[in-house]
């Protein structure tokens, strides 16, 4: 392999990109050449730069909202054309069935969607801590620093498995509120976005049963809340909130990875 | 809308258009964050990304449900970009990175490509430094190397910028070296 071959392998192979043999392969020629490994070492650092370092702007709530109205939510009626006096016909019965129904409604009506309720108020939550000037109250260095740093601030210990990795890199913690209670605050990244993980107690609060998903060993309530993707889960005592504008599938993942394996 | 948009197909019901208007919502801060770099403009990122959602929304039906809504936002994003912005706009490269020879980084050690100077300097560069260098290159390196970042593959950027697969490999690595270069001359 010439160094222009190995150069041009650099970037697929930090990416994972590269089969097995072409990797051997590099890894040989890297290993004795001073100025590929110069090289493949500037270019990670590179990278580590663009991702962990190069400010990222998330997009201003106004025009959120703005997005957010223009968008149709729900397919609209066409208006309904005159048709002289013929709708008194269907006047009677129509009433007739209206008040059957909101009769029978508070038998059937399951009352506000408790998964959103729980999804809206990670949203919020995400949002303060992004728009606050000093969102971490402890920078990370590694799980084992921030996860001791919440002793004596709660009245739980938050049980957090995952430590943070190259994808997911733990960024540091704070202390929160999620509904009426505190809550432990993960602030994990994924490239340039912000992943919000909050672990709270999770008793009296509005668990949803309905639509749930099975992520690794639990069952979630994933959720889609003005541009933002929540997943919501319960662990014993202990509920989850994890939030962020990440891709749904790569919050999933994190989900995988903080979720107990059986 | 010069056909930029058929990345997929079919025609859909309104209501499949409501639901990839929820989906499409959820990429708002990363359409904007390209926005930023691409117009370098807080109030242009805005009107950029809402010119893309509407655009998005009147060409909804050639969506096709299953493939990437992420690639095909960005594309209408960067065609946008580029029929209403870039002619606006002052662009401090003059000509694209096609027009540069080497493709890749040539093997030929240079001083500071073999000296410890330049990590040194890559461990220490701060944001700013970075935003600014990016910033200083011209829009197809810039928006390769944001698309490389947001995790698109080559052939998803390849869609995005309407090029081949082998085009944004070498158009990956004469940005990412230039930037490099860039990073290297604040250093002195």
């Amino acid at each position: 392999m010439t160094c222009n071959e190995a150069r041009a392998l650099l970037l697929d192979a930090q990416r994972g990109r590269l089969p097995a043999e072409e990797r051997e392969a590099l890894r040989g020629h890297v290993a004795g050449c001073q100025a590929c490994a110069h090289e493949e070492a500037a270019d990670a650092l590179l990278s580590e730069a663009l991702e962990h370092r190069l400010p990222s702007y998330a997009a201003p709530l106004a025009l959120k909202r703005r997005l957010a109205a223009a968008w149709p939510a729900a397919p609209v009626e066409e208006p309904a054309r005159s048709r002289g006096w013929a709708w008194r016909r269907l006047l009677v019965p129509a009433l007739a069935m209206a008040v059957l129904v909101l009769a029978a409604l508070p038998l059937y009506y399951p009352g506000p969607d408790r998964g959103q309720v729980m999804a809206t108020e990670a949203v919020n939550d995400h949002l303060r801590l992004l728009s606050s000037q000093h969102p971490l109250d402890i920078e990370s260095g590694g799980m084992h620093q921030v996860k001791p740093w919440f002793e004596g601030r709660l009245d739980f210990a938050p049980v957090v498995r995952f430590l943070g990795d190259d994808d997911f890199p733990l960024r540091g913690g704070a202390i929160g509120y999620y509904l009426d209670r505190k809550a432990a605050v993960f602030v994990f990244h994924r490239r340039l976005h912000a992943i919000t993980l909050l672990v709270f107690q999770a008793d009296g609060l509005p668990w949803s049963r309905r639509g749930l998903e099975t992520i690794g060993a639990v069952r979630a309530q994933v959720t889609a809340s003005r541009g933002f993707n929540a997943i919501v889960w319960r662990e014993g005592e202990l509920g989850y909130a994890l939030v962020s504008d990440v891709d749904a599938p790569e919050l999933r993942q994190l989900v995988g990875r903080l979720a107990p394996t059986s | 809308m010069n056909g930029v948009y058929d990345l997929g197909m079919a025609g859909e019901p309104r209501a499949q258009v409501g639901a990839l208007g929820r989906e499409a919502l959820a990429y708002a801060d990363t359409l904007y964050n390209l926005a930023r770099y691409l117009t370098r403009s807080p109030t242009d990122a805005e009107d950029l990304v809402q010119e893309t959602y509407a655009r998005a929304l009147s060409a909804a039906h050639q969506f096709t449900p299953g493939t990437n809504l992420k690639a095909w936002l960005f594309r209408i994003l960067r065609n946008t970009f580029l029929s209403q912005y870039r002619h606006e706009r002052h662009n401090p490269t003059v000509g694209g990175l096609d027009t540069v020879a080497p493709a890749v980084p040539s093997a030929e050690p240079t001083q500071w490509l073999l000296g410890d100077v330049e990590l040194d300097r890559l461990r220490k560069v701060v944001g700013e430094e970075i935003e600014r260098a990016l910033a200083s290159l011209s829009e197809e390196a810039r928006t390769v190397i944001l698309l490389d970042l947001e995790g698109l593959t080559e052939v998803e950027v390849a869609q995005v910028v309407g090029c081949a697969v082998g085009t944004v490999k070498s158009r990956l690595a004469r940005a990412r070296a230039t930037l490099r270069e860039k990073l290297r001359d604040y250093a002195r």
